[in-house]
């Protein structure tokens, strides 16, 4: 008990409590500026979820890790993978996409699942070289490709470097990765490349099909990326989004407008189906201005940072694989979030961790940073 | 060696957002509050009252009247098609109408076009409600929520009918909506003076209109307004008008067709200006409804039309004393005499004079207080075109005659030149003698015979003034003073015993006129527009009167009486 405390990792802690008051008041904010009345009370429902999440973070990290994941990474990667069935098949249809089943987004516990999974099996697959890389992405290609079917493309691609981190970190073929980072950043320019070809200005009609023809991405995702080339052009369109995103964090200015007073929020110029979810960071970012975005990114790191130096810390090859994935999980949401809203990267469906409503998500957050803290606690000092 | 990688790519990624968010937040920041700005504020010119016009005593000739209207606010109304919204603020409409006791004034295609084009706007439902609907609901006021009373300002001419032409009336500005450099989304649309005193006055009349800020969300329903400049009101006017002797000339055209203008000789203030006949202001607020006006521009008499300074006339005879000053000018004495035979002979043309069988001897002064057309035939043979020309445009004819008014027509004093422009044809002596008696084509205004008649009195041509404390423009008539006594003398016999007897009849000072008698038209419209011109009291005017009118029998006969009456209710009141 004594070491429990003593290796407790206070920082990680606080932040995260300091993170979701910050994203109760976004959600309070944002919810009211609603026109139903049932966004209005939603940052007490997140309130009590995030309560919820303490309690699951405190009993995750007092557990020892290693236990969990020897007894319990089968049954969680099982309980996933029938679920992202489950929801393709009985999930409610919500703006194009089968992510809900009942009240939570499998999709999203699923990431924790998925990294237990490998956290625990990688070890063993990496006795097999190049077929146990095989094996970690057969094990990862499965769920990601139920998921991808919902479509969700944004928890497909922030599971990504999550994997990946861990396939580095227990040099699971390591050589074979560099070569897989290679063809992913190749392959993302080729489509960026391929895009801009065809919907720069002056394209024929012909020729920008013909084009299209080659990308592997659906309509509305070729639409994201030539918002995200191209901003400017049809602001009140396909770029409405991006454009509205920007004059809300843009219009903070330095100190911003005041907690509650989001004008572009308010006045509903700010879509009003995502200033909740995926565009939460605009709601933010208006009423406090840079300094709360400043705020926002150094609670972020010191949340991050410390997950990775647990990592570090950790002389078990399991926790440093868990730590760094959790990490690089919440790194990945919160870059690609608040990038995506200043037209850094395409827009994608993307929560920011604990400021954006989804409850599924907030808890699996919490779930995994439990277990982060739970690697912390249970490092051997000394040895 | 995994965990530092992390560590610097979580750092570096970090940095990387901290630097873009500066640049969004803080080098870009103007841009994107001005594109905020755009997209969420309209800007709304409110109307500013307008001023008063009164006449020289304070009579009230022009004011406002305060019109509450109940007014709908969209905002409460809205639903997420804009179908469902027009249905939504229909029923709301129709609730209320019941509560109120008032139909629904508005069709279905007004609510859209007003929900698709100004839905930041207030919808102006019931303009201008009786005092049962407004106690109505104001008793309602809490059940009837989106609605609310509106305060406007209407145009009110408490006299009604008088001075119709001389007032003038109001329009709602149309739709400028650029002030200056300042571009509003929506206007009140403030009155704007359309014709009259109201629009040649009107800058000074308008004021300064207000400016208002609404803040309106993305499907652009109002949130909340702020006031950035309060409209300042219009100045009041003051004329010279004096409403009492406006009233007297009323009275007396009418159920006639004419026109009589009153003023001071001694500074040019017009004390009347009348034109018949006329319309009732009123009819005109708070729009001019276009039957109305159809009806009263297709109405054969032409009561738009403003006969005192824009109605063009033959003077006839009352262009006689200036053929006399020019005789007088060119050295034919005023003794000189003529046999009047009744016909005056110019080549082929003959020439009637009023009495068929001829007047007999006749002097100057007894010419004039016979109106003997041979007599001043001859006179202005004698002086010759020029001198008659110019005496003509002397006393202000053929020119505009500077009035503070936006109908101020110069008239036409032919010459030569004129006449071979106008018809290819060369100025004929028959031309001179017939200008002699003031006919061919000689046209003259009733407010330029006004200003002749008061020149001849005083010596002084003024410049004719509808606004008060105006500086006076005046300038010494060119003809010798014992000229304008003989012609003064023949005026003073003209109404002591002569054509226009009636002009002074129970005036309680001297009078002295010059009546005329013109025809006009041909076969069917064949017509007289008779004349009497006058000036009182004689020894030194502080009255100038010219009338016409149309369709009459004679000026001593039709219109002297008038003029009389008027003097009358000037100097016996």
């Amino acid at each position: 008990m004594v070491r429990y405390f003593k290796n407790f990792n206070y920082l990680m802690f606080a932040s995260m409590l300091a993170l979701i008051a910050i994203g109760t008041v976004a959600i309070w904010s944002a919810g009211n500026a609603r026109s139903e009345a049932v966004f209005h009370g939603m940052w007490k429902q997140t309130l009590a979820t995030a309560m919820l999440g303490l309690v699951v973070y405190l009993a995750l990290s007092i557990a020892d890790y290693r236990k969990i994941l020897e007894y319990g990474s089968v049954a969680a990667y099982g309980t996933a993978l029938v679920l992202l069935v489950a929801v393709l098949v009985f999930g409610a249809k919500i703006y194009g996409g089968r992510r809900w089943l009942w009240f939570f987004q499998p999709s999203e516990l699923s990431k924790l699942c998925i990294i237990m999974f490998v956290a625990n099996f990688g070890r063993r697959f990496r006795e097999f070289g190049f077929l146990g890389f095989v094996l970690t992405g057969i094990a990862v290609g499965v769920p990601l490709l139920l998921i991808l079917a919902e479509p969700d493309l944004g928890t497909a691609l922030t599971l990504v470097p999550a994997v990946l981190i861990m396939m580095f970190s227990l040099r699971i073929w390591r050589k074979g990765l560099f070569v897989i980072l290679a063809v992913i950043a190749l392959c993302g320019s080729a489509v960026m490349a391929a895009v801009y070809e065809a919907e720069k200005p002056g394209v024929t009609e012909e020729r920008r099909a013909a084009i299209l023809k080659w990308v592997p991405l659906k309509a509305h995702q070729v639409k994201r990326v030539k918002v995200f080339l191209f901003p400017e052009e049809d602001i009140l369109g396909a770029g409405y989004n991006l454009r509205q995103a920007k004059i809300s964090i843009g219009s903070g200015g330095f100190s911003g407008k005041g907690i509650g007073k989001g004008e572009t929020n308010h006045l509903k110029y700010l879509p009003q189906a995502i200033s909740m979810n995926d565009f939460i960071f605009c709601v933010y970012a208006e009423e406090t201005g840079f300094i709360g975005s400043l705020a926002l990114l150094a609670l972020f790191g010191m949340l991050v940072v410390p997950g990775a130096w647990t990592a570090f810390t950790s002389n078990d090859e399991r926790g440093e694989a868990l730590a760094l994935s959790v990490s690089m999980l919440v790194f990945a949401h919160v870059y690609v979030n608040i990038a995506m809203s200043i037209g850094l990267v395409p827009i994608t469906g993307l929560p920011l961790p604990f400021i954006s409503s989804g409850r599924t998500f907030l808890l699996t957050v919490m779930a995994a940073l439990g277990m982060v803290q739970s690697v912390a606690t249970h490092r051997e000092v000394g040895k | 060696m995994t965990s530092i990688v992390s560590i610097i790519v979580f750092v570096l990624g970090f940095i990387v957002l901290g630097v873009n968010l500066k640049e969004v937040q803080i080098d870009e920041s103007a841009g994107y509050n001005y594109a905020n700005a755009r997209q969420s504020v309209r800007r709304v010119q409110t109307a500013a009252p307008r001023g008063c016009i009164y006449d020289r005593n304070g009579t009230l000739l022009a004011g406002n009247r305060k019109s509450i209207g109940i007014v709908l606010s969209t905002t409460p109304f809205q639903k997420r098609t804009w179908e469902a919204t027009q249905a939504e603020i229909i029923a709301a409409i129709d609730r209320t109408g019941k509560i109120v006791g008032l139909e629904n004034p508005l069709s279905d295609k007004a609510v859209r076009r007003h929900i698709r084009q100004k839905l930041s706007m207030p919808l102006l439902v019931w303009r201008d409600i009786d005092e049962k609907a407004l106690a109505r609901f104001c008793e309602h006021e809490q059940e009837l929520e989106g609605f609310s009373l509106a305060e406007t300002e209407e145009r009110v001419y408490p006299q009604g009918r008088l001075a119709s032409h001389l007032i003038g009336y109001v329009g709602r500005a149309e739709g400028d909506l650029n002030a200056g450099d300042v571009k509003f989304n929506f206007s009140d649309r403030e009155m704007r003076g359309r014709s009259g005193v109201e629009h040649y006055y009107d800058s000074f009349l308008r004021g300064v209109s207000g400016e208002k800020n609404l803040i309106v969300d993305a499907r652009g329903f109002t949130q909340s307004e702020s006031t950035i400049k309060v409209a300042r009101r219009g100045l009041d006017l003051t004329l010279n008008l004096d409403a009492k002797v406006q009233r007297a000339v009323e009275q007396e055209l009418k159920g006639c067709i004419g026109a009589c203008v009153v003023m001071d000789p001694r500074n040019g203030e017009v004390l009347a200006f009348a034109s018949a006949p006329d319309y009732d202001i009123n009819e005109f607020v708070p729009i001019l409804k276009s039957e109305l006006y159809d009806s009263l521009a297709g109405d054969r008499r032409k009561p738009l039309l403003n006969r005192a300074s824009g109605g063009a006339y033959a003077p006839g005879s009352t262009f006689k004393p200036i053929t006399a000053l020019a005789g007088l000018g060119m050295g034919i004495p005023a003794e000189a005499e003529l046999e009047c035979i009744g016909v005056y002979e110019v080549g082929t043309m003959k020439l009637h004079c009023a009495r068929t069988w001829g007047h007999g001897i006749e002097n100057l002064k007894t010419a004039l207080r016979d109106s003997c057309n041979p007599y001043f035939c001859n006179l202005g043979m004698e002086a010759g075109t020029n001198a008659i020309i110019t005496a003509a445009r002397t006393m202000g004819l053929g020119a505009k005659t500077g009035i503070d008014f936006g109908v101020d027509m110069a008239g036409v004093v032919p010459d030569d030149e004129w006449k071979r422009k106008q018809y290819g044809q060369k100025w004929y002596q028959g031309d001179l003698a017939q200008m002699s008696i003031g006919q061919s084509m000689l046209l003259v205004s009733p407010l330029q015979m006004a200003r002749v008649a008061g020149a001849l009195g005083t010596g002084y041509l003024v410049t004719p003034r509808i606004k008060a404390g105006e500086p006076v423009a005046r300038t010494k008539l060119p003809f010798p003073a014992k000229d304008l006594a003989k012609v003064r003398e023949g005026m003073e016999l003209v109404v002591s015993s002569g054509s226009g007897k009636a002009g002074g009849e129970g005036v309680g000072v001297k009078v002295a006129g010059k009546t005329g008698t013109a025809e006009v038209g041909k076969g069917e419209t064949r017509r007289k527009n008779t004349w009497f011109i006058a000036y009182a009291p004689a020894e030194n005017p502080t009255v100038a009167v010219a009338m016409v009118v149309e369709y009459g029998v004679s000026g001593g006969s039709t219109t002297a009486p008038k003029v009389g009456a008027v003097l009358r209710s000037i100097f016996n009141g």
